[in-house]
């Protein structure tokens, strides 16, 4: 037998945002800051962009459908070509970015990490990053992509806010909390941030501890007058492992269009180490985790983005797949 | 070996040179007398298969060359890749000519094949086919696929139409009639990879929804496989045998590689036979002309034979990070193969009784 050395995928961020909202200043940024590492860019929207040895490749978003018409069975078809043949190159880059036009609906592009298994096999989702325009995010509440942009992001950048005032800023900031609780929020102007700040987040990697915004679960009173929020469940006790698979599946299969991401740590009944879980709306994906330490309380947190989470009485049916108290030993 | 194999089946390595990046394609003249290796670097290099004699066409550009194809009468060869350009070659002079370069913008070109009874090169272009004639040194068709770029392309093996796959579905246009509507096939997601069986009696696509689909010629209802761990990504048909009535058709998904063979009771449809061995992902497979011989290579760095397409008989190694593409000389006898770093590697039938021990 050979033995093939380890091929090590390549992280790739996916760069969103709404029309003027700072994302090609923060691309030149990343593309000419000086980290040391090699980018490859795939834009939708052919801009000024052109540095020396960095490699820009313009495409056409494609969205191809692999189930007769299931949201969460569509893919990004320009991407897995473009990729592929991207990966043949031997001065292979160390990190790829995709610019989405600001009208993208992220989920295909995410989709497309997860579903095609060539892909998969080659490249990795590091975490999906979202410029907004503090000034004009007013005016785009009414955009299904700006808000879907914002639920999607494990990154969001408060762009441009010297051009708003402080009590502004903490009320867009609220709203942007309520609708999604676990990105990193950070507040720039002309998107000045240090590249490592942003590449490099493994915000799909299981294994990277759930963080959700402590502010988000101190709030006593959330307000939902918009229809895309996130809902954190945080619940002790011990989970049945058969409760629980047919509850998720069931949720996945009725509510998967509605459900944008969820993440979680779980604490099965039986088992000593963590379980921990994230979704792309129908996409699951989940594992055994560490063992839980002895002087950690085995809570169960879970959080979901999405739209009309409050009509899926979640928090009751979670509650539902807890060992019976009466059952414990 | 295995004593049941007959020596003269056997492949031994015969040569092996390097080019500087990834080799994304190999093809030999229709009379085996050489064969063009391109590469991710956008070389394209010309091999004389007896003196092994070398013509540079193009040296590395920084932008691949992805798609290499020889007209049937072997006096033109075609490349198109990442530049947008399709490059065109005439070879039966003493020297190799360019005769043509398609400029385009920054479209890249990844398929690309002529007719196999006219030089007539379809590349596709975006969401268009174009297809160029040597003869008149000018494009004589535009075909717009309109449902999302053409992911693959195959005329039949007539040369009296020209099929080309994308999301949703196939279309195929009649050569006499370009302007009229294409024929068109549905499908539930994307083909990928498309293959008419050399008797043209049956056309098979590869898709992303994890199937295979055929339909026998005149039919418009199709064979569905499923089953597939992943996409569908290449097909190969064997050529027409005394001994079977339907070729044998070959995909390749994942890891596997699976075979199927046609039932004789029409009510089972095809049966499935999965070759099991490759550790990565396979990416080209090909029938040995006028045999059922089947080759594969993969990213795990193996070229296997699999006699009769079913039984592993032998396995060379030679691509240290993996394989990426083979080509079969039309006589059979020898089998080229490139790899990730760009070694091109040939095997050629050992004479009886020699080179093994």
């Amino acid at each position: 037998m050979t033995v093939t050395t380890e091929r090590k995928t390549v992280p790739v961020t996916v760069l969103t945002g709404y029309l003027g909202s700072g994302k090609t200043t923060l691309l030149n940024r990343i593309l000419t800051d000086e980290h040391g590492q090699k980018i490859a860019v795939i834009m939708n929207e052919f801009g000024a962009v052109g540095i020396d040895n960095q490699l820009v490749i313009d495409v056409d978003e494609e969205i191809f459908e692999m189930n007769n018409g299931c949201i969460c069975c569509t893919v990004r078809g320009d991407l897995i070509r473009i990729i592929s043949n991207l990966m043949k190159r031997r001065d292979k880059f160390d990190h790829l970015i995709i610019e989405t036009t600001g009208l993208a609906d992220p989920a295909p592009v995410i989709q497309t990490f997860f579903v095609d298994d060539e892909v998969r096999t080659q490249v990795r989702l590091d975490a999906v990053i979202t410029v907004v325009d503090a000034r004009h995010i007013w005016q785009h509440w009414g955009a299904e992509e700006a808000i879907e942009q914002i639920a999607f992001a494990d990154v969001i950048l408060l762009n441009k806010i010297d051009l708003v005032t402080e009590v502004e800023l903490e009320t867009l900031e609220q709203r942007i909390r309520g609708m999604n609780a676990i990105a990193k929020v950070f507040r720039t102007r002309n998107a000045q941030i240090e590249t490592a700040m942003i590449l490099g987040m493994n915000a799909f990697d299981l294994n990277n501890a759930l963080q959700i915004d402590p502010d988000f679960l101190n709030e006593t009173a959330h307000e939902h007058d918009e229809t895309v929020g996130s809902l954190a469940l945080i619940e002790a006790g011990e989970l049945d492992g058969d409760k629980l698979n047919a509850w998720i599946g069931e949720l996945l299969r009725d509510r998967g269009p509605d459900i944008f991401r969820m993440k979680g740590i779980l604490n099965l009944a039986g088992e000593d180490c963590r379980f921990v879980f994230q979704g792309v709306h129908m996409l699951f994906d989940g594992c055994q985790d560490r063992p839980w330490k002895s002087d950690e309380s085995r809570t169960n947190e879970l959080v979901f983005i999405g739209r009309n989470l409050e009509q899926m009485n979640l928090a009751d049916s979670f509650r539902a797949c807890l060992v019976a108290q009466n059952a414990q030993v | 070996m295995a004593s049941k194999t007959k020596d003269r089946d056997l492949l031994d390595l015969q040569w092996y040179t390097a080019l500087s990046d990834y080799i994304t394609a190999i093809v030999w003249s229709p009379d085996g007398t050489w064969f063009a290796v391109s590469s991710a670097a956008g070389e394209v290099v010309q091999y004389a298969a007896n003196t092994k004699t070398v013509t540079v066409l193009q040296v590395a550009q920084g932008k691949s060359i992805d798609a290499l194809a020889v007209s049937g009468d072997g006096v033109f060869l075609a490349a198109g890749g990442q530049a947008g350009a399709v490059l065109v070659w005439r070879l039966d002079g003493h020297i190799p000519t360019q005769i043509v370069a398609l400029g385009h913008s920054h479209i890249w070109i990844d398929r690309l094949q002529w007719n196999p009874h006219h030089p007539e090169l379809a590349y596709g272009f975006g969401r268009h086919v174009r297809v160029w004639s040597a003869t008149q040194q000018s494009e004589i068709a535009e075909l717009n696929f309109r449902s999302s770029s053409v992911l693959d392309l195959a005329w039949h093996p007539k040369g009296d139409r020209l099929s080309v796959s994308g999301n949703q579905n196939i279309k195929t246009w009649w050569r006499h009639a370009w302007e009229d509507t294409p024929v068109v096939q549905q499908l539930g997601g994307a083909s990928e990879a498309i293959a008419w069986s050399p008797d043209g009696q049956y056309l098979a696509s590869g898709n992303n929804d994890r199937s295979v689909m055929v339909w026998q010629d005149g039919n418009p209802f199709p064979w569905q496989m499923r089953g597939f761990p992943g996409k569908v990504r290449q097909l190969a048909w064997s050529d027409p045998r005394r001994s079977i009535s339907t070729p044998l058709l070959a995909s390749i998904c994942g890891e596997g590689v699976v075979v199927w063979t046609k039932d004789r009771d029409p009510s089972i449809g095809w049966n499935a036979q999965v070759l099991d061995f490759h550790q990565r992902s396979v990416r080209a497979i090909a029938f040995q002309p006028q045999s059922l011989q089947l080759a594969s290579v993969a990213d795990d760095g193996w070229l296997c034979l699999w006699r009769k397409a079913n039984r592993l008989t032998q396995l060379f190694e030679g691509a240290p990070t993996g394989f990426s593409c083979l080509a079969w000389q039309p006589s059979g006898k020898t089998l080229a193969a490139g790899g990730g770093q760009g070694e091109v590697l040939l095997w050629t039938q050992t004479t009886t009784g020699q080179g093994f021990g």
